[in-house]
C-alpha cells in the first residue's frame, strides 16, 4: 500500500515537473521571438518584391499580424491556443503551424530513427571491439573514431561523404527525398556523432560490467572472453545506453536542421532554420513548443521506463540512478 | 583468449564492408535514367510556398519560362516587344498596348486584352504598388488593344512591365497551383521544396523550346548544389559562389558561365542620420571615405576571377546605356583622403547583409579604411536583423548588393535616395533637392534616351558630387553546366534568364 502511494506520489511529481517545463519553455520560445532583432511583417514584405517595403504598408500588415498589441496579451492568446494543439499561422506560408509542423515532423523522423539506427549499429561492435582488445592497435583505434565522431562538425562530414559516395563512387543521391537511397547519407551523418557518444558510453560499461563477480565468476568456469562480453557483460551494460538513446531521439530531431539543410532534405530542422531567417514567430514557438514536448514526454518515458526495467529503482530505494 | 581480438578484428571489417557492399546496388555514376533531352537544373531554395509569392508559380521569383509578359528585358536593360508586338502613349497618362495576333495559351485558349487586364490587375493588388497600377488600371479596347492608365503618371511604365511577376495568365487557370500561361514551357508538375518540372509548350508563338523537359531541382545549399554537378545528378546549376566556380572550371567535363554584370556592390551612407549617427553629414568625410578605398584592388584580388568588374554606377552600367560614361567615381586616393581627415581618427559602424556581401569585401573596405583614419566597427546582420538596423538609423554605412531586373534606368536612385520614395530607410539615406528634381526628370522623361540620360546625370549628382554613395564592384552571376549542355545565353537578370534556347550535345 505504501509502495503504491509512493509511487502515485511519485508520478504526480513528475508530470507536475514535465508541465512546469513545458510552461516555461513555452515563455521562452514566445519571449525569444518577441524580442528578437527585425520585423517579421517587413521581411515578408521584402520577400514580396524583393525591394524594401513602403513604411505604411509594413504598418498595415503589423496591424494585421496582431504585432502593434502589448506582449502579455499576445503571450495570453497565443498560450490559450496553443495547449489545445493551434499554434497559429505560419507569417511565411499563412498554412497553421501544426499542419506544417505535422507535414515535416514525418521525414524528421525516419532520419532520426535512421541515424540512431545507424549510431547504435556502429556503436555496439566499435564497443565491443574496443572492450575485446583493450589497450591494443583496434581499441586505440575504436576509441580514436569515436573521439572523431564527436569532434567533427556535421555539415563537414555531410559534405566528405557526399564526395566519397556521391562524386567519386557515384553510388548515393546528393540531396533530396524519394527512396531509401536518399536516406543514407543524411543518416550516416547525423547518426556518426551519435555513434561516438554511444560507443564511449558502452565501452565504459562494458569495462565495469567486466570486472563484476558473475563475469569473473564465469570466466572461473571456463568461458573464454568474448562470449562473456556478448552474452552477459553486454545485457547489462546496454541499460545505460537505451536511456542515452532515447535521449540522443530527441535531440536528434533538433540537431537535424543543419543536415537537413545541406541535403535538402523536408523535414522539420529545415523549414524551422528558414523560419528564424524570415523571423516567422508562430513557427519558430510551435517547433520549440513541439520539440519540447518530444523532449519532455522521452525523458518522462525513460524516467519510467527506468524504474521498470531496473529493479535496484525503487521508491524509498537507494539515492542512485533516476529513482 | 589469444583468439579474442584476431577475431574481433575480423568482424570489424565485415561490418565496416556492410554498407559498401549494400551501396553497390545504387545506379552507376552518370547514368541517371531519365530522357536525354531533359535537363535538370539546381535552383536555390524553394520560395513559392511563401505567403508573399502566392499566385506566382513559375513566375517569380524562379522564372521558368511558362509565363510571358507584355514586353521582355533585352541582356543590354532596354525593352523588347514580348506578347505585345507595339506600344505608344496615348494622351498623357496612359500607354496604348497592341497584342500580336492569334496568340493562345497553352491550353488552345486565346490571350486576349481581357486576360491581359486581368493578370495586371491581380498584379497590383499581390505588389508593392511601385508601378501605380489599380484594379481600373486597363481599359479593354478589343481583343488584342488595350489601354494601361496608372494611378499616377509613370513614363517608366513599360520599363517596369518586363518584370515577370507580370507574366499574364489564362484568367481561369490557378496561378498559385497550376497556371496557364503562353511561354515556351508549360507546368508539368510542382512538388514543394523538391522540384518543378515544365514541358515544351508546342502551341508557343515564337521559337519552339529546343528541349522537352526542364527539371529545376531546389538545392537551397550552395556547395551540394556544387557536388551534385560533379556528381552528375544534374546539368547545371544557378549561383555558383567565386570560389566554387574556379573549382568547377578546372574540371573538363563542366563549363562555368558569367553572365554580364546585374548588380553593384553598393556602400550606402546614412546622409541624414541622428546623433551618434550623424558623422556622415559632413561631405569631406564622405568623400574621405570614397577616396581611401581601392575599387581596383577590391575587383582583382578580394573578388576575383571574371564575375566582378570596375563599375562607377549604382546600377549595372549598360542600364544607362552610353550615357554611364556620365559618372566617373571618386578616385581611389588614400593619401588625400588622409589630408582630408586632418589627421583625425573618425569611428564609423558598417552594416553588411550576410547572404549577400561576403567576408572578404566586408574585411577589404575596414581595412581600407582603417589605413585611411577611419575605425570601422563591422555588423554582420541576416536579413531580417539588417532591414530593422537600416529602418532605424542605426548606422553610418551600409553594403548591399542591389539587383536590376527591369529596364527602368531611376528605379533604385527613385528607391533608396529619392525624398520621397516610400522605402522606410530613404529618409536616412536620401540625397539633395537638386538630386531630386533630377530623378523626377528621369522618371518622368518621355523617351528612353532621355530617361537614361537624366537618370546618369542623377547618378552623378549622387555619386560624384554629393558622393551620397560608393559603388565599390559591379557583380555577375554565375552558372556551371556540363559540357554538352549548348545554346545557354546567360542575361544579367537571373530573373529573366530564357532556357527555351538550351540543348545537350549527343
Amino acid at each position: 500500500m505504501d509502495r503504491a502511494i509512493g509511487a502515485a506520489a511519485w508520478l504526480a511529481r513528475r508530470i507536475g515537473g514535465a508541465v512546469a517545463v513545458w510552461v516555461l519553455i513555452s515563455f521562452l520560445a514566445f519571449s525569444l521571438g518577441a524580442f528578437a532583432p527585425g520585423d517579421p511583417a517587413e521581411v515578408m514584405l521584402l520577400r514580396r518584391t524583393g525591394d524594401p517595403p513602403a513604411e505604411a504598408d509594413v504598418e498595415r500588415l503589423r496591424h494585421e499580424l496582431g504585432l502593434d498589441r502589448p506582449f502579455a496579451l499576445r503571450y495570453a492568446a497565443w498560450f490559450s491556443a496553443a495547449v489545445r494543439g493551434d499554434f497559429g499561422r505560419s507569417y511565411r506560408t499563412g498554412r497553421p503551424v501544426i499542419g506544417e509542423l505535422q507535414a515535416r515532423f514525418p521525414a524528421t523522423l525516419s532520419l532520426a530513427v535512421a541515424a540512431l539506427a545507424v549510431g547504435l549499429v556502429i556503436a555496439i561492435p566499435l564497443a565491443i571491439v574496443s572492450v575485446a582488445a583493450r589497450d591494443t592497435v583496434l581499441d586505440h583505434g575504436a576509441r580514436l573514431v569515436a573521439l572523431a565522431g564527436v569532434s567533427v562538425p556535421s555539415y563537414w562530414l555531410a559534405y566528405v561523404l557526399m564526395l566519397v559516395f556521391a562524386v567519386q563512387l557515384g553510388l548515393l543521391p546528393v540531396s533530396g527525398a524519394g527512396d531509401i537511397r536518399h536516406l543514407v547519407l543524411p543518416a550516416l551523418t547525423l547518426g556518426l556523432g551519435s555513434a561516438a557518444t554511444v560507443t564511449r558510453l558502452l565501452r565504459a560499461s562494458l569495462l565495469e560490467e567486466m570486472s563484476s563477480g558473475y563475469v569473473r565468476t564465469a570466466r572461473a568456469k571456463g568461458m573464454s572472453r568474448l562470449p562473456v562480453l556478448v552474452r552477459h557483460a553486454l545485457r547489462n551494460a546496454l541499460n545505460p545506453v537505451i536511456t542515452l538513446s532515447a535521449l540522443r531521439f530527441g535531440r536528434l530531431l533538433g540537431e537535424a536542421a543543419i543536415v537537413e539543410t545541406v541535403f535538402a532534405w523536408p523535414g522539420i530542422g529545415r523549414w524551422m532554420v528558414e523560419s528564424i531567417y524570415d523571423r516567422d514567430y508562430p513557427a519558430i514557438q510551435g517547433f520549440v513548443l513541439y520539440i519540447a514536448t518530444v523532449f519532455v514526454f522521452l525523458n518522462f518515458a525513460v524516467d519510467c521506463s527506468y524504474r521498470l526495467l531496473d529493479p535496484r529503482v525503487r521508491v524509498g530505494g537507494p539515492a542512485f540512478g533516476r529513482g | 583468449m589469444s583468439n579474442g581480438p584476431p577475431r574481433t578484428a575480423r568482424d570489424l571489417r565485415r561490418l565496416l564492408l556492410l554498407p559498401l557492399f549494400i551501396c553497390s546496388c545504387g545506379e552507376p555514376r552518370g547514368a541517371p535514367g531519365r530522357e536525354a533531352r531533359s535537363l535538370i537544373i539546381a535552383y536555390g531554395a524553394d520560395e513559392f510556398p511563401l505567403t508573399a509569392n502566392r499566385d506566382r508559380l513559375g513566375r517569380y521569383p524562379l522564372n521558368a519560362g511558362i509565363c510571358e509578359p507584355l514586353v521582355r528585358l533585352t541582356a543590354d536593360f532596354s525593352v523588347a516587344p514580348a506578347l505585345a508586338a507595339r506600344w505608344e502613349p496615348a494622351g498623357n497618362d496612359a500607354v496604348r498596348f497592341v497584342l500580336r495576333p492569334g496568340i493562345t495559351f497553352s491550353d488552345g485558349a486565346p490571350l486576349d486584352s481581357r486576360a491581359v487586364a486581368h493578370t495586371l490587375s491581380s498584379s497590383a493588388r499581390a505588389r508593392t504598388d511601385y508601378s501605380f497600377l489599380s484594379d481600373t488600371s486597363v481599359r479593354v479596347i478589343d481583343d488584342t488593344t488595350f489601354d494601361v492608365r496608372p494611378t499616377r503618371i509613370n513614363r517608366r511604365l513599360v520599363d517596369q512591365l518586363v518584370h515577370p511577376t507580370y507574366g499574364i495568365v489564362e484568367p481561369a487557370s490557378d496561378p498559385a497551383n497550376h497556371p496557364i500561361c503562353s511561354g515556351p514551357f508549360r507546368l508539368a508538375e510542382y512538388v514543394a521544396h523538391d522540384h518543378l518540372t515544365v514541358v515544351r509548350n508546342e502551341r508557343y508563338r515564337g521559337t519552339a523550346a529546343r528541349l522537352d523537359t526542364l527539371v529545376f531541382r531546389f538545392i537551397p545549399d550552395e556547395t551540394t548544389r556544387t557536388l551534385a554537378l560533379r556528381a552528375g545528378q544534374i546539368d547545371a546549376m544557378v549561383d555558383v559562389g567565386p570560389s566554387n566556380a574556379i573549382a568547377l572550371a578546372r574540371d573538363p567535363k563542366l563549363r562555368v558561365v558569367t553572365a554580364p554584370p546585374g548588380a553593384v556592390i553598393v556602400m550606402y551612407m546614412n546622409l541624414n542620420g541622428a546623433a551618434p549617427f550623424d558623422q556622415l553629414r559632413d561631405g569631406t568625410l564622405r568623400r574621405a571615405v570614397a577616396m581611401a578605398i581601392d575599387r581596383r584592388t577590391l575587383v582583382e584580388r578580394v573578388l576575383g576571377g571574371p564575375h566582378a568588374a570596375m563599375v562607377a554606377t549604382v546600377n549595372p552600367p549598360a542600364v544607362l546605356g552610353a550615357f554611364a560614361a556620365l559618372v566617373q567615381g571618386v578616385p581611389y586616393s588614400p593619401d588625400a583622403a588622409r589630408r582630408a581627415l586632418g589627421g583625425r581618427r573618425h569611428a564609423l559602424r558598417l552594416i553588411a547583409q550576410t547572404s549577400s556581401i561576403d567576408r572578404a569585401t566586408v574585411e577589404f573596405v575596414q581595412a581600407q579604411l582603417s589605413e585611411a583614419g577611419v575605425d570601422v566597427t563591422v555588423e554582420p546582420l541576416d536579413a531580417a536583423a539588417f532591414e530593422s538596423r537600416l529602418n532605424s538609423g542605426a548606422f553610418d554605412l551600409d553594403l548591399e548588393l542591389p539587383n536590376q531586373n527591369d529596364a527602368n534606368p531611376a528605379f533604385l536612385l527613385a528607391l533608396r535616395w529619392y525624398s520621397k520614395s516610400n522605402t522606410r530607410s530613404a529618409r536616412f539615406t536620401h540625397a539633395s533637392a537638386r538630386f531630386d528634381a533630377l530623378v523626377e526628370a528621369a522618371l518622368g522623361a518621355p523617351t528612353d534616351d532621355e530617361a537614361r540620360r537624366t537618370a546618369a546625370v542623377a547618378m552623378h549628382q549622387l555619386v560624384d558630387v554629393e558622393v551620397g554613395a560608393v559603388p565599390l564592384a559591379g557583380v555577375s552571376r554565375i552558372y556551371a553546366m556540363r559540357e554538352s549542355v549548348r545554346g545557354f545565353v546567360p542575361h544579367p537578370s537571373r530573373l529573366n534568364q530564357d532556357w527555351s534556347t538550351v540543348w545537350i550535345a549527343r
